[in-house]
């Protein structure tokens, strides 16, 4: 408390009052016996250049919140479906171009199939989003397929869930980035050869709407998406009212005389790799079960309920749009110009060059920006999960500012950066690589449901358990599909898991062995220090900051020496005098060094000491106490201390040795008086 | 409440805190009618220093104890996002500083405390502080009166906020 109280007059002359200051209050609350916590004003930056990087900070990505802060930044349904359903919604815009892209090879008359299969890949939409509805409820803390996994079945089996996802995850970025950006070209052309360019700005600027927060990206893409699912839902409602009462559709295509029937000579196959296509529709789908505690309470209902939604938004708007297209005989042109499909059903319902139909492109476009936004949340938080369970870096698990996964969403910006670079931001080259990783994770995942239910047995575990095995038989199936589909790109997927298993499983085991040295034994009590000790003060002269040095390094332990590393014999012999006469009572030990090193000499003068210790004794602990010098401003500091700087790094981790920095500051300088002469 | 009901929002309330039960009471409810209006609210703590003292004299028990409170009454705040300042007062007259503090302050509304003694068949003594303050406070004055206890109820004396003895600042 501050002895400085100023008196404050009341209304009447007896009535005064002091009002006392309280020194912690600024930085810390109390909070019960020896517990406080800090106050935002601890954390601020103390230097001028640390508060103009706070003030950079704070206009990019908003303030600093607090854990307290984070129920608030936890999502509503409505902001969770655009935040997590981004991608899977985006895919109804090329899911059914996917299809027709396979089936228009075996002619005009295979068309036709392509409504059934997007009925048959929505119904396996369907299998697999009750699945996750039932993996919220058995794991409502988050994780998904990877949390399943790890408690259902043997520890690989995890392992590949997650390096299935996490390349997943930044095949998304990569994919619907590039993709986005081929929208953006198909209207301005002139912008070809700036599209990698283009991908790398709107994934830096995702990037940076994450790290603002979740609820903040949640404003930030709710919009695009809800105006790109009600544009789609009316273009769908104006069709088939169109179709069926207005009775407008293009004629069944008429096979050419004498033609084979190139859908019997096809057949099965051609049935596969289009059905194998269309289910790039079903990635993003697991993004829900995998951020549940980010939703309000109660956190497993609202995810559930949101990936409902979701699972019925998109099952209705990619049948919808692939029942127009395919009513109104419209099949993807790549020459003379690029018509997507969805661009040509929007023309057709909106009427072409309309304002509504170069609104719905614009929406269009921007949800396949968004689309990335999923990778976005769902990345960081596995990410998060694995560094929890010891498999990733730790850094992973921390969270900024903004309560985001900084790491995570950093890493999944670069990683997608370095794939769009390598690509050259061509979409095409990238989907073979996509949705492979997905189906693993679906499957894995379900296998992993239906041990849980055989193992806990609850109520209706019969039903849940006939559910997950019929979701696992056919997601497997469609993984062997697509990877067979889209190789031989596709089995790249199959080399890069195993690296990344082999990387977790490395850091796992590093963490791992560092966790077993570490560790105490919970009973075991702890005697007082019996090691001896002896400090060692490297000095290059005398001067305030060494004998500043030398005064703490007495506080240490008794056993002390000053250690002077010289090339000039006259100069340490001066030194010796002029030591011996101002400190006496802590000798000084000259090492001359005629090759002018400063750490070799240093370090074996140390490894001699260690030598020389009785061999009946415990090793002592050295403490080596370093002068430093600091000048005031961070210019100044690159002149000064560059021999402490390579004997410290020099020091570190050598055993039984503490290094001991004793900073000696400009300002105390000009303070302290001088010592006492004579 | 003292005066007749005033239409308009309070900006600014003082919060008489002391230590005791109703502390907790009073600090919700400022909240509560801070809330709406992003009201501002300060609690303050009077430290009474008898006449054997300087009045400007270290009290370095009771100020411990005293932060303590503040602090505590601003952890419920941060509960409601309202915002709150503590204020560590010592004066020989609790009232009178506290009445002081408000005009200084310039506080729409002082909310105070009042306990619930058992002892003596249980009863409401309003003591001098209150009723000063009644009297003399510029602005609205709000009682909260802790709830009597149903019979047979004792009132448990650890439940009160003070918690200064393990502030880890001696």
């Amino acid at each position: 408390m501050s002895s400085e109280k100023p008196w404050l007059h009341g209304r009447k002359p007896g009535d005064r009052r002091v009002r006392v200051e309280r020194p912690h209050a600024e930085f810390f609350r109390y909070a019960g016996p020896g517990q406080f916590v800090a106050r935002e004003a601890a954390s601020e930056p103390r230097t001028a250049a640390g508060r103009a990087i706070e003030r950079v900070r704070h206009a990019m990505f908003g303030r600093r919140l607090s854990i307290y802060e984070e129920m608030g930044e936890r999502l509503s349904k409505k902001k969770a479906l655009a935040i997590f359903s981004s991608d899977a919604i985006s895919s109804s815009a090329y899911a059914t171009e996917e299809i027709l892209r396979v089936l228009v090879l075996a002619g005009a008359g295979a068309l036709l199939l392509s409504l059934p299969i997007a009925i048959g890949i929505a119904l396996l939409l369907g299998v697999v989003s009750i699945s996750y509805r039932q993996e919220i409820n058995a794991y409502p803390s988050g994780g998904g397929d990877y949390a399943v996994a790890r408690a259902n079945l043997p520890g690989i089996f995890a392992l590949v869930v997650a390096g299935a996802l996490l390349v997943d995850y930044v095949m998304t970025v990569a994919v619907s980035t590039s993709s986005a950006v081929e929208q953006v070209i198909s209207a301005l052309p002139g912008l070809i050869d700036i599209r990698v360019e283009i991908a790398i700005v709107a994934i830096v600027l995702i990037m940076l709407g994450n790290l603002r927060g979740l609820r903040e990206s949640g404003n930030i893409f709710a919009i695009p998406t809800y105006i790109f699912a009600f544009g789609t839902l009316a273009i769908i409602v104006l069709g088939v009212f169109r179709i069926v009462a207005l009775g407008e559709h293009a004629p069944p295509p008429e096979p050419l005389p004498g033609a084979p029937d190139t859908l019997q000579l096809v057949g099965f196959v051609l049935i596969i790799k289009a059905f194998a296509s269309g289910s790039v529709a079903l990635t993003g789908t697991e993004a829900i079960a995998n951020g549940v505690p980010a939703f309000k309470p109660p956190e497993p209902r609202n995810a559930a309920n949101t990936l409902l939604v979701m699972a019925i938004l998109l099952g209705v708007l990619f049948v919808g749009i692939t029942f127009v297209a395919d009513s109104f005989g419209i099949v993807p042109v790549d020459a003379p110009a690029v018509k997507t499909v969805i661009s040509q059903v929007a023309a057709k319902i909106y009427g072409d060059n309309t304002i509504l139909f170069y609104l719905y492109q614009t929406f269009t476009a921007l949800i396949l920006f968004l689309a990335a936004n999923t990778s976005f949340n769902a990345f960081p938080r596995l990410a998060a999960i694995l560094a929890r369970d010891g498999f990733m870096p730790r850094v992973f698990s921390f969270r900024g500012d903004r309560l985001a996964f900084t790491s995570g969403i950093v890493i999944l910006s670069i990683a997608a950066i370095v794939l769009i670079v390598a690509f050259g931001g061509i979409t095409t080259a990238l989907i073979p690589l996509y949705a492979v990783g997905v189906f693993i994770a679906f499957t894995i995942g379900q296998v992993g449901l239906v041990r849980h239910w055989l193992s806990e047995r609850s109520a209706g575990w019969r039903k849940k358990l006939t559910i997950n095995a019929f979701g696992a038989l056919l997601t497997g199936v469609v993984f062997l599909v697509v990877l067979a589909a889209k190789a031989p790109t596709s089995l790249l997927v199959a080399v890069i898991i195993p690296i990344l298993i082999l990387l977790m499983l490395f850091i796992h085991r590093q963490y791992q062995a560092s966790a077993d040295h570490l560790a105490m034994s919970d009973d075991a009590v702890i005697p007082p220090p019996r090691r001896e000790e002896r400090v060692i003060v490297p000095v290059p002269t005398i001067n305030r900051a060494v004998v500043q040095a030398v005064n703490v390094a007495r506080s240490i332990a008794p056993d002390i020496r000053a250690v002077l590393i010289s090339d000039d014999p006259e100069e340490a012999a001066r030194m010796r005098e002029r030591w011996e006469r101002q400190l006496p009572l802590v000798p000084l030990v000259i090492v001359e060094s005629p090759y002018r090193a400063l750490v070799g000499p240093m370090l074996a003068y140390l490894d001699v000491l260690d030598r020389t210790w009785p061999d009946d004794k415990e090793d002592p602990i050295t403490f080596v106490v370093i002068p430093e010098y600091v000048a005031r401003h961070w210019w100044e500091r690159i002149l000064y201390n560059q021999s402490a700087d390579r004997l410290r790094s020099a020091l570190l981790g050598r055993p039984h040795t503490v290094v001991v920095n004793v900073p000696y500051r400009r300002e105390v300088e000009e303070r302290a008086p001088e010592p006492p002469r004579g | 409440m003292a005066e007749g009901a005033n239409p308009n929002p309070i900006r600014k309330a003082v919060l008489g805190l002391n230590g005791g039960p109703t502390d907790e009471l009073v600090v919700n409810l400022g909240c509560q009618l801070a809330k709406p209006n992003a009201a501002e609210l300060v609690a303050v703590h009077v430290i009474e220093v008898d006449w054997q003292h300087e009045l400007s004299e270290e009290m370095t028990d009771e100020n411990l104890a005293a932060s303590a409170v503040l602090d505590l009454a601003e952890g419920i705040a941060e509960r409601y996002k309202v915002k709150l300042s503590g204020d560590l007062l010592q004066a020989r007259e609790v009232a009178a500083a506290l009445v002081d503090e408000a005009i200084e302050l310039g506080a729409d509304v002082i909310i105070v405390g009042l306990p619930y003694r058992k002892r003596f068949g249980g009863d409401f003594a309003l003591g001098t502080t209150i009723p000063y303050i009644l009297q003399n406070a510029p602005c609205q004055v709000i009682v909260a009166r802790e709830p009597v206890p149903a019979a047979g109820e004792r009132r448990d004396s650890t439940d009160k906020l003070t918690a200064g003895s393990g502030l880890g600042l001696r």
